[in-house]
């Protein structure tokens, strides 16, 4: 893996307009701030090697290398990554209602595993506005305060940095399939630091095919509603072509072209759809209002979720073969889209030269994502 | 016993020159005196406040340098000797006034000090105020050493009274902060008298209306002043001639430019080829003591200092006495002989004669020099222009400079003249952008924040010193507000006029002479003009930034008070907030999440990095205690404990 400093970090990556806020190099040092939605770079920091550069999910990530850290193995190049099963799932009757998007089983799985002490933090993102918050939650009762979707990007991952500097060493972390990317390479240990420990003990990755950019989303929202008065925000699946936005006084829609248009480039070069690099991943199930896709993906991730529907904070049932593929097909075309881009602007397996976005093996750049 | 109240006549005393302008003020019986600080003029006011009660003077700190000349000039109308105090900037600021002065005329006698600073050594241009002399048309006299500066201040105020005018009396910072012997001459009595009188016929100088109408008629009058005083130059003992009758070359300067041409012509043996014309009132020459002088040699070397303001005119005299004098080799700036900035030193002008008369001089073997130069290096460290330990400044351009980065819209400060200055410089985190005359940040921003509408979407912040607030920015800020420019004004309130030595201004309860008066409070006046007000500590980073980042959301015109006194203030006594120590175990120094973050980043003096040990520690001598390092260590390794009493 090539590690390199915050200041090319900043070319590759910032300047480039690649970053997606993960919030993956901030709360490291004094040098990089997240602010609004964007990160900063507040003075040049001189060192060669960071770890900034190290855990950033849009330069030089070594999907093999990722892999191992999670799975032990080298990468799937499937459409949705290496999984152990697919299920649907809900919140169980264990768990209070809340303001789920859907089925609420992120929010059900964070607290059982919080009360169980399988986690001791709960690294969650919350809402103010429009603006994604990062919080570190301790209390199982307050995980269901960050239920449902935010659709700007959040740099949860400071609060990531944050909790272990703080001394934290079992944190679950619900994350995008970037965060759950930038996770992965902070637990492969880059800097080859001494006593190095895996500080996550779970990894609740969410479905993402975009997240806007706060700033601009801000923008376009302005004059049209009160953002600090949303009290939810919705895309209904196909054809609909609209973001709803709830407030005490209504709904109003925004066509789906205008809110694409504040995507940051960076999710562009996303080829992970279901955050491959989580020990669970969750989102949508397709045609439901109240239940969720459920990927599980590592023994402990398996062993949360068992645990969960035994004492009643979960629900799950198979899920129906026909979903599973199209779920599959939605995951290939971004994977294989991602791949395109990023290949068509010499970003993937680049030259020494040049920073990569990733380094994957030729053969899966190939396939696409099969 | 102080040379202020000294009454031994003859006594000898080894002065600064501008103690010596006070000397010649109080032997002068001067009665109102008034400045705005400024280097290198500001002691002169200092030293009068402190003899302010023997002498009967009263003494002002104005709010800036035209309102002295408008107070000084009260006093002269009043039949009161007057003098006013300031920097070269400051007759600039009071020029329009002074245009003013000259055409209606003084009583009292009424001198303008105005010290120039050749090589900005203390300012940030080294524009020169000898030209206004001419422009004003206002007699001008430039003592050449000490004790010139105390018989011509002593004088100046007789010379303005014989003609009813302004007269300006240059120094440089050579000659206000060098130091030299001076014989005093008579203190008078102190019993002085104040009344205007207005009932006479309208031109009537000493009991009319004064006004500058009708002009063409005082204008006349304004230049027939200045026909006598060229007639009162043609005899003045101040214009000196050192140097054989016929010289080969002669030497024509002013100023502590006399004291380098002096310098240089023992330097080069040469008296018996060199002569030196020494002029003390280079406005309007006396055109016969210049004829007879330019008759002595054919080549004529000008020495002054900053910009050829004698050669020019001495060029034009002799243009018109060619027929009788000749045609002259003249050299200096225009033909590059002497440099066109900076300041002179004896070497440039031994260089000039030098090469003028081709003499071999080398003032030392270049293996000495060379010798000298490496030994320098090890004699003195290479230090930073930076901040005070403890400086509020620091601090304050911390929290801009990171607001501004995390809000991340390329926005900048605009700045004007104060210690802030450094602002642009890392010592400041190169925050300022812009930095011009006083007042003019508020200015230049009120400018900025209305290019909204070319799509400028930059966020404004501009900057002043207390100081500053009430001596220029004032005007500017209402015209930000009246105008609704999208600005953040950010008064850096340290508490005094720091940068010149803790002069009071409006802001502060105190005179000059330290008796109590009613302050000024910027808040009231800025709330009055209808901007909203907001304060800062600039020690506590994250609120001052949180406000800062508040700011910057909203728009129109905003005022944040960033105040927390100068870490040299008297009023501080030296006292450290905070004990404060570096826990090296936890200093992770050079390592990923530091990178030696305090002293290579925020660069407070009172920090050092032990190389050897991979470190920060703190120098206890220098730290000031300000505690705000501790906010900013990544590892929480610089402790602060509140100091002992």
């Amino acid at each position: 893996m090539k590690i390199l400093g915050s200041k090319e970090l900043m070319v590759a990556v910032i300047d480039a307009g690649l970053c997606t806020s993960c919030g993956a190099c901030v709360s490291l040092c004094p040098y990089l701030r997240s602010y609004d939605g964007k990160t900063a770079m507040l003075f040049p920091c001189t060192r060669t090697e960071g770890r900034c550069f190290a855990f950033c999910p849009r330069v030089e990530v070594d999907l093999d290398e990722a892999s191992k850290a999670v799975f032990m193995k080298s990468y799937d190049d499937g459409p949705l990554g290496r999984y152990i099963s697919v299920k649907t799932a809900r919140a169980g009757s264990r768990m209070k209602k809340g303001n789920f998007q859907a089925g609420g089983t992120v929010s059900s799985l964070m607290t059982y595993a919080l009360e169980k002490k399988i986690i001791d933090t709960a690294i969650l993102t919350g809402r103010e506005g429009i603006r994604a918050v990062p919080r570190i939650v301790t209390d199982p009762d307050s995980v269901v305060e960050s239920a449902s979707s935010n659709y700007t990007a959040a740099p949860t991952l400071s609060a990531f940095n944050q909790a272990v500097r703080d001394g934290r060493t079992r944190i679950g972390v619900v994350a995008t399939p970037c965060q759950a990317l930038a996770l992965a390479q902070i637990r492969s240990n880059p800097m080859k630091q001494k006593d190095f420990t895996d500080p996550t003990a779970l990894v609740a990755g969410i479905f993402c095919t975009w997240a806007l950019d706060y700033r601009r989303f801000r923008k376009l929202l302005d004059g049209r509603v009160d953002v600090n008065a949303i009290s939810k925000m919705d895309i209904p699946p196909p054809p609909a072509e609209k973001m709803e936005i709830y407030t005490k006084s209504g709904k109003i829609e925004i066509p789906l072209s205008e809110v694409r248009a504040q995507v940051p480039d960076g999710c562009g070069y996303c080829f992970d759809m279901t955050a491959e690099f989580a020990d669970l991943s969750v989102g949508v199930h397709e045609g439901s209002t109240d239940s969720n896709t459920l990927i599980i993906r590592t023994d402990r991730g398996a062993a949360v979720v068992d645990g969960a529907v035994r004492d009643g904070y979960l629900e799950v049932g198979d899920i129906p073969r026909e979903n599973l593929e199209h779920l599959k097909v939605a995951a290939g075309n971004k994977k294989r889209r991602a791949m395109d881009r990023a290949s068509s602007v010499g970003l993937v397996n680049s030259g020494d030269d040049r920073c990569a976005v990733i380094r994957i093996s030729p053969a899966s750049v190939k396939g696409g994502g099969r | 016993m102080s040379y202020l109240f000294d009454t031994n006549d003859g006594a000898r005393y080894l002065l600064m020159g501008n103690d010596a302008i006070v000397r010649g003020a109080l032997e002068a019986g001067v009665g109102v005196a008034s400045a705005y600080p400024g280097t290198p003029s500001s002691e002169i006011i200092e030293n009068l406040s402190r003899a302010a009660r023997e002498r009967n003077i009263y003494v002002e700190w104005s709010v800036n340098e035209k309102v002295a000349v408008e107070v000084a000039f009260a006093g002269s109308l009043a039949g009161l000797r007057s003098i006013c105090a300031m920097k070269q900037n400051g007759v600039n600021v009071a020029s329009d006034f002074l245009l003013h002065v000259a055409l209606s005329g003084t009583r009292g006698g009424m001198v303008l000090v105005h010290c120039d600073d050749p090589g900005a050594l203390s300012s940030i241009n080294e524009g020169e105020s000898r030209h206004f002399a001419r422009m004003l048309e206002l007699p001008l006299l430039e003592p050449g050493d000490f004790q010139e500066a105390k018989d011509m201040t002593a004088w100046a105020f007789e010379l303005s009274e014989e003609l009813r005018s302004l007269v300006m009396l240059r120094s440089v910072t050579r000659l206000s902060h060098a130091s030299g012997n001076v014989t005093i001459g008579k203190l008078p009595g102190t019993e002085k008298r104040a009344a205007f009188r207005y009932d006479g016929p309208l031109g009537d100088p000493d009991t009319g209306p004064v006004v500058t109408m009708p002009v063409p008629k005082n204008h006349l009058i304004l230049q027939e002043k200045l026909k006598k005083a060229r007639e009162a130059f043609e005899k003045s003992p101040f214009n000196t001639y050192t140097g054989p009758e016929k010289p080969e070359l002669l030497i024509i300067t002013s100023s502590a430019c006399n004291l380098y041409s002096l310098e240089a012509v023992s330097l080069l043996n040469a008296g018996g080829r060199i002569g030196v014309l020494k002029l003390g009132t280079t406005w309007p020459l006396p055109p016969e003591l210049i004829k007879k002088s330019l008759a002595r040699a054919d080549k004529i070397l000008f020495v002054e200092e900053v910009l050829p303001f004698t050669e020019e005119n001495v060029k034009i005299l002799a243009a018109e006495m060619a027929a009788d004098i000749g045609i002259k080799n003249f050299y200096g700036k225009n033909d590059g002989t002497i440099p066109m900035t900076g300041e002179i030193n004896p070497d440039i002008v031994v260089e000039a004669c030098a090469k003028i008369l081709g003499i071999e001089y080398r003032p030392m073997a270049p293996e000495f020099e060379a010798a000298a130069q490496e030994m320098i290096k090890t004699l003195a460290p290479v230090r930073d222009l930076t901040f005070c330990p403890g400086c509020p400044h620091r601090a304050s351009f911390w929290n801009i400079h990171n607001a501004l980065a995390m809000d991340n819209r390329e926005g900048f400060v605009c700045g004007d003249i104060g210690c802030y200055t450094l602002g642009f410089l890392p010592c400041g985190f190169n925050t300022m952008k812009t930095s011009h005359s006083m007042g003019s940040g508020i200015g230049i921003a009120s400018g900025f924040g209305k290019l909204g509408q070319f799509g400028m979407d930059q966020p404004i912040v501009t900057v002043c010193g207390d100081s500053t607030f009430f001596h220029a920015a004032i005007p500017a800020l209402v015209n930000a507000v009246h105008n609704k420019s999208d600005v953040i004004f950010i008064l850096l309130d340290n508490s005094g006029t720091a940068m010149t030595g803790f002069q009071p201004h409006p802001g502060t309860p105190l005179d000059a002479t330290g008796q109590e008066l009613p302050d000024i409070d910027p808040a009231a006046v800025c709330r009055s003009l209808g901007a909203t007000v907001e304060y800062a500590d600039p020690f506590d980073i994250d609120g001052t930034q949180a406000a800062l980042l508040r700011l910057l959301h909203e728009g129109g015109a905003r005022v944040l008070i960033m105040k927390q006194m100068c870490a040299l203030s008297p009023a501080k006594k030296g006292k450290k907030m905070f004990e404060v120590r570096v826990d090296e175990i936890a200093c992770i120094g050079e390592n990923c999440g530091c990178n030696r973050f305090c002293t290579r980043i925020f660069r407070c003096p009172g920090l050092v990095w032990d190389r050897e040990r991979g470190v920060a520690v703190v120098d206890e001598v220098i730290c000031a205690g300000c505690g705000v390092c501790a906010s900013i260590c990544p590892s929480g390794a610089i402790r602060k404990t509140e100091a002992r009493a």
